[in-house]
């Protein structure tokens, strides 16, 4: 009979022992949000939210974040990590953290906080709502589809990756200090449709963005192009809405 | 602190450095103003301004104006150009680099003024 040979030890790297930092708060009990550190030996290349989980799981069940999909799709795990916005479901524990080293977890800045990682997400929503984030277009539909050429589409292509996980906005400075700014998703959702060929609201949605609320509160800090787990180009969306709004005025 | 790279910090040294622009106009419009109030009480103001820590003062002022004034044609730049946006970080290790020099030699002209007390 044929021996099979099982590798015993499956993981071809050793477990990195590390300590996960997050800022908790609970509103029924804290009066601000506090430190707490759980020692956590997890593999290099589990990702933040397989470290969040197990926390969750078998040592602290009250621990509250946002998660769905798990693949980077669904956009609902954003947070801060090692003093940057990522998707916890993205973040490989290797690339935010070193052996024995501490790992810092924080909820998303600018939206209140609920629960530990949870914020309350209707002032970011509100923003998109702000946009008309819908397809306007009163003609009577071709037989067919609306075509669009390659070039029309890739028009388009960057703006429409964007799956609304609130990291560019919540790294805003200006975004922190100004909760009326609409941010950097929103002005992302508004190109998507600004440059899309077939949509007839162009100048409603640059009316909107030349608002005192609009694209002119950007400062190009460019934390939002750091911190888009999608990477969007934004501050160049941005700058691009910023001219077809100039060229719309003059 | 948010760990945000290049863009965020020039942004911040912009807005500081805006506002020491303001802050030192504004003592510009209050001390030359005071002329209303006679000659005397002028001239008591300006001959403080020719104490040390405002001669210092002076070499920070430079180093604002010209920090403020390259990296607003930086914003400029990536305001109307693409590819101002592509090569933002190395314009602004450029403007870092030419606000060092007028910095270095606004301090190598003033200093030894300053020291010798004229």
């Amino acid at each position: 009979m044929a021996e099979q040979h099982i590798p015993k030890n499956t993981h071809t790297t050793p477990p990195m022992r590390v300590k996960v930092k997050i800022l908790r708060y609970n509103p029924e009990t804290d009066k601000k949000p506090h430190w707490e550190t759980y020692p956590v030996e997890a593999q290099p290349s589990d990702r933040v939210l397989d470290v969040l989980n197990y926390i969750k799981w078998y040592v602290e069940p009250s621990l509250t974040f946002r998660r769905s999909c798990g693949h980077g799709i669904c956009g609902s795990d954003a947070m801060m990590i090692a003093g940057r916005n990522r998707l916890a479901c993205k973040a490989l524990l290797r690339d935010v953290v070193k052996d024995g080293g501490t790992l810092t977890i924080e909820p998303i800045r600018g939206l209140k906080v609920e629960k530990d990682l949870l914020t309350d997400m209707e002032p970011f929503f509100d923003a998109y709502k702000a946009i008309m984030p819908y397809f306007i277009n009163e003609s009577p539909p071709p037989a067919g589809e609306r075509l669009q050429s390659p070039e029309q589409a890739e028009r388009m292509a960057h703006s429409s990756n964007c799956i609304l996980c609130a990291c560019c906005t919540t790294s805003c400075p200006i975004f922190w200090v100004n909760g009326s700014y609409l941010g950097p998703a929103a002005i992302v959702q508004a190109h998507r449709f600004i440059f899309d060929s077939r949509d007839e609201a162009t100048n409603q949605r640059l009316n909107i963005m030349n608002q005192n609320t609009g694209v002119w509160r950007c400062r190009t800090a460019y934390n939002c192009t750091e911190a888009c787990p999608r990477d969007i180009p934004i501050t160049t969306i941005i700058e691009e809405v910023k001219r077809a709004v100039m060229y719309q005025q003059s | 602190m948010y760990r945000g790279r290049e863009g965020q910090w020039a942004w911040l040294l912009h807005r500081l450095s805006g506002l020491a622009i303001l802050a030192y106009f504004l003592l510009h419009v209050v001390s030359i103003s005071l002329i209303m109030f006679g000659e005397d009480v002028y001239m008591a103001v300006h001959h403080t301004y020719d104490l040390w820590p405002f001669r210092v003062g002076l070499i920070f002022v430079t180093a604002g104006v010209v920090y403020h004034a390259l990296n607003g044609l930086r914003i400029m730049v990536m305001d109307f150009t693409g590819r101002g946006v592509a090569y933002q970080r190395q314009m602004w290790y450029g403007v870092l680099g030419l606000t060092l020099l007028a910095t270095a030699y606004t301090a190598w002209v003033n200093i030894p003024r300053i020291l010798g007390g004229y």
